[in-house]
């Protein structure tokens, strides 16, 4: 299990130094200029290359980034200016974050419980209101389900705030907004992991040996179906925790969504690689952990890598 | 067995109210929430400030942030210079030299005496090329302002002098008419403290608590998108600050602050275009200033029909810009044929009474277009207008798309040449404007200070600011000459003679200057508008008793 862990471990470190390299030359091919502005004359503009260091050659650039990164320095946003992106970063990834984990854990406690409810009854009228609602949740954009769920319940009834992250009733429109759309795929892939499951040979062993149905579902077939669920979570986890433009920009949530967005479109080099490094960082972390908990939860995959 | 599937559904609830419990960021330091006998005014901003810190503002969100927390020699409310820090100015009579005298009283928000040393600091600080301020170009009007901006002299050598702690002398290039209303609205010539600058370093004004406050009132947060205010105890002027508190929040969609507005957390919101109809006789509107045009190269080595001026007149004529502003704006701005914004401070008027500019006709004129087409033809000895091809660079969203799509199909089906549409990104129009790397580009300008020269100087052949690579020497007299032109109405008549031969010789493709919607609180009285430098000016707004 060890070696099985410190193999995964220095493939995640790798991918990382992989795309803190791309990243940092990629950027540089994005069209235009960082120091942007209708009104940017030519001394003011050779004043802002000095400063950033963009007057040096690109490897030595490269090579002081890499060494301010090592001591967690992601440097200073061209567009915020006497903002670094630490800063940004440490300001926003809390909002996110906590949107995000609200969010995580309604869409996988009622998807887990809708997959199973209408695997345990397919055909029957439940499977089928489970069906819709993940048909739903899949069709509708987030933005659509913010800005219905806003009207609603915020301006139109006067239930909830419309916007901001000022207190609990501020966060339930946005995380139900965003948790639907993974909810949805939650609820879809458990329905179809455990029908799946169910013709398995193991089921009818339990079965013919005269167990109850419910020990069958909770004993053998959640066990075993919720591996693809876990498989999905990694990269969802990373992507709802770090911030997600659209809901954030409809409920005006002071979270990391815009920056990601924003920092491209003003090729503000030092918050795109930021972001980037940041959540690259993110999700490997999470992979990382869904592959050690598979390692857990399954022991056919230990086995497998020996 | 139903009754265990119903203790895991209750389980499940549970642990997700239970989660909800958990406070969330942010949470505890809410400013909002303000007693009802607190007057308290709040608004948005769907463009976020992008420092604190006063030498480096570079739009307006920053600006009108440091309006209202700093304090420079005079101040500018709605075009009416006052005085701010400095009580009596003097200046000299061939208008090159103003000496300032700062009043007893004037105070940082920490208590220390506001010095002209404080000044000469700011200003030397936004013109060193190390401070690489993105707005240093606003200092060239100070003696050797330019040299020092570009490091061929020493920021000591800037023209801005302590004579003592309550003097201070500036010494211009030229004589600048609009001088005292560009530094009273400009939060770059702001009065500085080098101690504090030097105690924190390149973190200076990173936060509301990392600078001290010479303006009406004092930043108190800066976190989560929030710039909350109150007054400074300390400002000289106190007594005509009525506010408790401001509280400006960052929300990056129209909509939703309109929704926030009508759900009673915003006094103040500008209203999107297409939420305009629905709250017709509930809104008010400014013009801000901002005038929508598009650049065309007129050295152009890829389409040099560019080159000729009845090529250029054509494509003005070829425009009807009242359909132009239905199809594309709805209608809410103004359209228009000239160049500098029509509400400008005009020789004791405004701009646009003063006008007599004889600019296209507003419905535009195909007969007249297709003539001055011809005649271009002929002068460049191109046989069919269909061998012309232009290229329309603009910014790929959506409403920079149907501005080129409108005169795309205007100059194709009026002129017959070809006409095509190229999106990339904004930051990408910006480096193609600067590097004059186009045929017809997406542009638009709002004046730096209350002068048409902030606009005309985009075609003055020597100014860095010149992205068409237009050059007139008549055009550039004028603009030199409005320079040391003491006489405001002699001046005044200069540059309306300069802005008629940029029309005359189509130097660019004029279309609408904008207007905003916005909706007010009933009870919110007090609040300025101007458009330059700022947009809203809520200093001495007040609540209705």
């Amino acid at each position: 299990m060890l070696k099985y862990i410190l193999k995964r471990v220095v493939a995640a470190i790798l991918t990382i130094l992989v795309l803190i390299t791309v990243v940092f030359f990629l950027v540089r091919l994005m069209p235009g200029e960082p120091f942007t502005s209708a009104k940017l004359t030519p001394e003011v503009a050779e004043n802002m290359r000095a400063y950033y260091g963009f007057d040096k050659p690109l490897i030595v650039q490269y090579i002081q980034y890499m060494g301010n990164l090592l001591q967690g320095d992601f440097g200073y946003s061209m567009k915020y200016t006497n903002r670094t992106v630490n800063d940004i970063i440490g300001e926003t990834f809390p909002f996110s974050a906590d949107l995000g984990i609200r969010a995580l854990v309604l869409a996988v406690s009622i998807g887990l419980v809708l997959g199973i409810i209408s695997a345990r009854n397919r055909g029957k009228k439940i499977d089928f209101f489970c069906v819709i609602v993940a048909v739903l949740g899949t069709s509708i954009p987030d933005f659509i389900m913010g800005a219905v769920l806003q009207y609603f319940f915020g301006i139109e009834w006067g239930l909830l705030p419309v916007a901001r992250y000022d207190g609990i009733e501020y966060t339930i429109l946005p995380a139900c907004a965003l948790a639907f759309g993974t909810l949805a795929s939650v609820s879809r892939i458990m329905r179809a992991s455990m029908l799946e499951v169910t013709s398995q040979d193991y089921i009818k062993t339990a079965r013919s040996k005269g167990v109850s149905d419910l020990r069958i579902t909770v004993k053998h077939q959640i066990r075993n179906a919720i591996m693809p669920v876990m498989t999905i979570m990694g990269p969802t986890v990373a992507s709802v925790l770090t911030g997600t433009f659209v809901i954030e920009s409809i409920f005006a949530i002071p979270g990391m969504g815009k920056y990601y967005v924003e920092s491209v479109s003003n090729n503000d080099y030092s918050m795109v690689l930021g972001m980037t490094v940041f959540y690259g960082i993110f999700l490997v972390l999470c992979n990382l952990i869904v592959d050690i908990l598979y390692g857990v939860a399954d022991p056919r995959v230990r086995i497998g890598e020996r | 067995m139903k009754k265990r599937l119903l203790a895991v559904l209750l389980t499940s609830a549970m642990a997700v109210t239970l989660f909800a419990g958990c406070g969330t960021p942010g949470s505890s330091d809410s400013g909002s929430g303000s007693s009802s006998d607190e007057k308290v005014f709040r608004y948005s901003t769907n463009t976020e400030p992008t420092t604190l810190d006063p030498s480096k503002g570079n739009c307006i969100p920053d600006n009108e942030i440091q309006h209202a927390i700093t304090e420079g020699l005079v101040r500018n409310t709605g075009g009416e210079v006052t005085e701010g820090v400095a009580d009596e100015w003097e200046v000299s009579e061939d208008g090159l030299t103003y000496t300032f005298h700062i009043r007893d009283d004037a105070k940082w928000s920490d208590g220390e005496p506001i010095t002209a040393n404080d000044f000469v600091y700011s200003w030397q600080r936004l013109m060193n090329p190390e401070t690489a301020s993105p707005y240093a170009f606003i200092g060239e009007y100070i003696k050797n302002g330019l040299a020092v901006e570009t490091g061929e002299m020493d920021p000591s050598e800037l023209g801005v002098v302590a004579q003592d702690d309550s003097t201070l002398v500036v010494t211009l290039e030229h004589p600048t008419a609009y001088f005292l209303s560009l530094i009273g609205s400009s939060g770059q010539f702001a009065p500085i403290r080098q101690d504090v600058v030097e105690e924190y370093g390149t973190d200076f004004a990173a936060d509301a608590e990392k600078n001290v406050y010479s303006g009406p009132y004092v930043l108190t947060s800066s976190e989560n998108q929030q710039w909350v205010f109150e007054p400074n105890e300390e400002y000289w002027d106190r007594d005509s600050i009525k506010l408790d508190r401001c509280e400006l929040t960052y929300v990056a969609q129209q909509d939703t602050s309109l929704a926030m507005y009508e759900d009673g957390e915003l006094d103040y919101v500008q209203l999107p275009s297409a939420s305009v109809e629905n709250y017709e006789g509930q809104d008010h509107a400014f013009l801000n200033g901002n005038v929508d045009f598009f650049y065309w190269n007129t050295a152009s080595e890829t389409c040099p029909a560019l080159t000729n001026v009845n090529f250029r007149l054509a494509l003005n004529y070829a425009l009807d810009r009242n359909t132009y502003n239905t199809l594309v704006n709805n209608d809410l701005y103004a359209p228009t044929t000239g160049l500098c914004f029509s509400g400008l401070a005009d020789a004791g008027s405004t701009w646009g009474e003063n006008s007599k500019l004889q600019g296209y006709p507003l419905d535009g004129d195909a007969d007249q277009a297709v003539e001055y087409l011809n005649t271009a033809l002929s002068e460049l000895g191109i046989s069919s207008a269909s061998d012309i091809t232009l290229t329309i660079t603009t910014s790929d969203n959506d409403s920079s798309k149907r501005q080129a799509e409108c005169v795309q199909e205007m100059w194709v089906n009026t002129l017959g040449i070809n006409v095509e549409i190229n999106q990339v990104t904004y930051a990408e129009v910006l480096t193609r404007q600067q590097n004059s790397d186009y045929e017809v580009i997406w542009g638009g300008w709002g004046a730096d200070y209350d002068d048409a020269y902030s606009y005309l100087e985009m075609f003055k052949s020597d100014s860095s600011l010149n992205r068409t690579g237009y050059a007139n020497a008549e055009f550039d007299e004028l603009l030199n000459a409005s320079q040391t032109e003491t006489d405001a109405a002699a001046r005044s008549e200069m540059l309306h003679q300069a802005e008629q031969i940029l029309i005359d010789e189509a130097a660019f493709l004029p279309q609408t200057e904008r207007e905003v919607h916005y909706l007010i609180n009933d009870s919110v009285e007090g609040v300025q508008f101007f458009h330059c430098a700022l947009n809203i000016d809520w200093v001495y707004a007040d609540f209705a008793e």
